[in-house]
């Protein structure tokens, strides 16, 4: 996974630059092949408008503490280097956990639990030990976006086909108002037993229980993993 | 490699900036954060009086306004009642009135059972009073608590908002998203008709329409159920000497 | 005998990987093999049963209001347990290094990741909020590792089985080693209900 310096001047946005930000969306994604940040992909993932909070707070943590490590690399005594890490990531996670406790507290409420997860999100880390250890600061900047959407274009998948399936809705809790998909309404969302209900377009439909249970994520992210490799073949696990 | 003598100048430099940065945010902000806490602290007593959502059209201005008519105050498990400069003094309040509502519940779940201080809000509604109890348990990861409000007869359950810090969505979390969970409690009893205290029991695979002490459970989130249950138990009882007294 | 109980809990009952799902990352990725499986999960063990009696003292007596600063710092806690867990972490770094470079080499960037394992500061942290005694976190350190290392010798020998299978080519390796994940969780869901008494 360690990606060697690059040694030439580039342009802002040349090519390379671009592939930094793209390849995490889909032939490096962070989470299917990678393999980093699953514990959080299990934790927020019941609710879409959760995913999205967490994905935004990791873009802006990932990103920055790319930035950070990168302009600091030649400083870090590597002895000591995770823990330095660590201080800057958690540095950054209080910064976010503080912002949001000001503009929105309900939701910080909801969310101060995951948020906090943040810290021992392994991608952050993973790609501070991978790449901006030995990048320049602009490139370990985009780097840090792209996993940071990478992961999130993963995370709002597995929210979305979860909280359909599991809840019946898209968006619950979240601020802009929320949308009953199929199944029950949300007054009799999986409470004991699902009554079909006015208001959505599948009334027939009862909410599946298995949706909500973390386990169900393990099946999404493996369907996902076998849709991408199915189109993207090099990705293919050969052993 | 680096110097011993580096390592610890880096590692210090690096958590004073840190520190710095955190500790003057945290101060910019605290007043906002406090602000925004104490409007939340108020929905969620506001919410077992009233139901979910009429507090969630209420704007935070309305909300502090409507705490106004309230009457906060706080007891203890014999029953006595304390004053804010008493409140204040117990618990060492620099810069908070004293009153109800600046206790913090987990820190006094903490102490000993009789070392403890709860509020316990009383609404005048036109002569006919509701009282608010504040309960705080464990779940099945972390915390629950929760508002439950009594009739004038200090029996009847009136209504109950409940919130937690890290329950599983979709299942333990439903007892505060679910709007029906809340509801349940509502018309129930916490006196059997001898007038002995029996507390509301939240029942795995349903409750019986007609038992006036069981609620439905929520399927797959027995721990929190069970969480709630025993909560309801200890914390309501803790108030029985001084809703007698009231 | 509580201790033990407790011990048994924390390994089986309330499984780390396969209960909370905690742990996930290094868990799918290092066990492809036995071999780097083991390897990992005896690090774990280690780390967990290390820092969870000194996390155990840190919040004892430096965090908490009876503590020797006489005032509640709870609100470093997760910075001050990182912090054990990272210098932990990189000790074992060293160590493993010094003494094997070819399983240092299999375990990549992955060892260090320990220090970022949710399990890790999840166990302290279940620690805390659960008010174990000092002999019950050494206990419960033990058990939630030694949990983790049998959860992670049992994916890599089914995955080192399943190799032989007839899987579709783009569910092999990572895609399979999820849903056999997601069953193995679903299969320990049932162990829940029974009550050990701590």
């Amino acid at each position: 996974m360690a990606e060697t310096a690059v040694q030439e001047k580039e342009p802002l946005f040349g090519k390379k630059e671009r592939k930094l930000l793209t390849d995490p969306l889909d032939s490096n994604n962070p989470v299917t092949v990678q393999v980093l940040g699953i514990c959080s992909a299990l934790a927020v993932t019941t609710l879409t408008f959760k995913a999205l909070v967490m994905s935004v707070a990791v873009v802006f943590v990932c990103g920055f503490a790319a930035l950070i490590t990168s302009l600091l690399r030649n400083m870090i005594p590597s002895q000591v280097r995770m823990i330095v890490q660590l201080v800057i990531i958690a540095g950054l996670v209080t910064i976010v956990e503080l912002s949001l406790k000001a503009l929105n507290y309900p939701v910080y409420k909801d969310l101060s639990v995951f948020i906090g997860l943040i810290i021992t999100n392994c991608i952050v880390m993973g790609r501070l030990e991978a790449f901006s250890l030995a990048n320049k600061p602009w490139r370990s900047f985009l780097d840090g976006i792209g996993n940071g959407l990478g992961y999130g274009l993963i995370l709002i998948i597995i929210a979305v086909i979860r909280e359909i399936f599991g809840k019946g809705t898209l968006m619950a809790g979240s601020p802009f108002g929320q949308f009953n998909i199929i199944g029950a309404s949300n007054e009799t969302m999986s409470y004991m037993i699902n009554t079909a209900a006015e208001g959505s377009w599948f009334s027939w439909y009862t909410n599946n229980g298995l949706m909500v249970l973390p386990a169900s994520s393990m099946f999404i992210i493996g369907i996902i993993i076998w849709v991408q490799r199915s189109w993207n073949k090099e990705l293919v696990d050969i052993s | 490699m680096h110097s011993t003598r580096y390592i610890y100048t880096f590692v210090l430099i690096m958590t004073t900036v840190v520190a710095v940065v955190l500790a003057g945010m945290n101060t910019f902000l605290k007043p906002i954060h406090q602000a925004n806490e104490a409007v939340f602290n108020k929905r969620a007593v506001l919410k077992s009086v009233k139901g979910t959502a009429a507090v969630d059209a209420l704007s935070d201005e309305e909300v502090v306004a409507e705490f106004k008519n309230v009457t906060q105050m706080v007891v203890n498990m014999n029953g006595d009642t304390f004053n804010p400069e008493q409140v204040k003094a117990a618990r060492n309040f620099k810069d908070k009135p004293g009153m109800a509502e600046d206790l913090d519940l987990a820190k006094e779940k903490k102490k000993d059972e009789k070392d403890r201080l709860h509020p316990l809000y009383v609404f005048d509604n036109g002569g006919k009073k509701t009282y608010v109890t504040a309960v705080r348990g464990s779940g099945l990861w972390d915390e629950i608590w929760g508002y439950i409000a009594l009739d004038a007869d200090k029996n009847t359950i009136v209504g109950t908002s409940f919130d937690h810090k890290g329950e599983t969505p979709g299942l333990g979390a439903e007892i505060k998203d679910n709007p029906t969970f809340p509801l349940s409690f509502v018309g129930k009893k916490i006196r059997n008709t001898k007038g002995e205290f029996v507390s509301v029991l939240v029942k795995k695979g349903g409750a019986d329409k007609t038992n006036l002490h069981a609620v439905d459970g929520i399927s797959g989130a027995t721990v929190t159920c069970d969480g709630v249950t025993e909560m309801l138990e200890r914390g309501l009882k803790y108030y029985e000497p001084a809703l007698a007294k009231k | 005998m509580e201790a033990l109980n407790l011990f048994l809990k924390a390994a089986f009952v309330e499984n780390m990987v396969l209960a909370y799902f905690l742990g996930m990352c290094s868990y799918l990725a290092v066990s492809k093999t036995i071999k780097t499986a083991f390897g990992l999960g005896l690090a774990v063990i280690f780390v967990l049963g290390i820092t969870m009696p000194i996390n155990w003292l840190i919040n004892e007596y430096l965090l908490s209001d009876t503590g020797i600063f006489g005032m509640d710092l709870t609100f470093l806690r997760f910075i001050l347990f990182i912090a054990v867990i990272a210098s932990m972490v990189q000790l074992v770094e060293m160590v493993i290094e010094k003494f094997s470079p070819s399983l240092y080499n299999s375990l990549g960037i992955f060892l260090p990741l320990i220090t970022v394992n949710c399990a890790i500061l999840g166990g302290s942290l279940f620690m805390v909020s659960r008010e174990y005694s000092f002999g019950n976190s050494v206990a419960f350190g033990m058990g939630s590792g030694f949990g983790w290392f049998l959860a992670i010798i049992a994916i890599a020998a089914i995955r080192e089985k399943i190799r032989y299978s007839n899987v579709p080519p783009a569910l092999r390796g990572l895609g399979m080693a999820f849903i056999i994940t997601g069953l193995m969780g679903m299969a320990f869901m049932s162990l829940m209900g029974i009550d050990l008494g701590v």
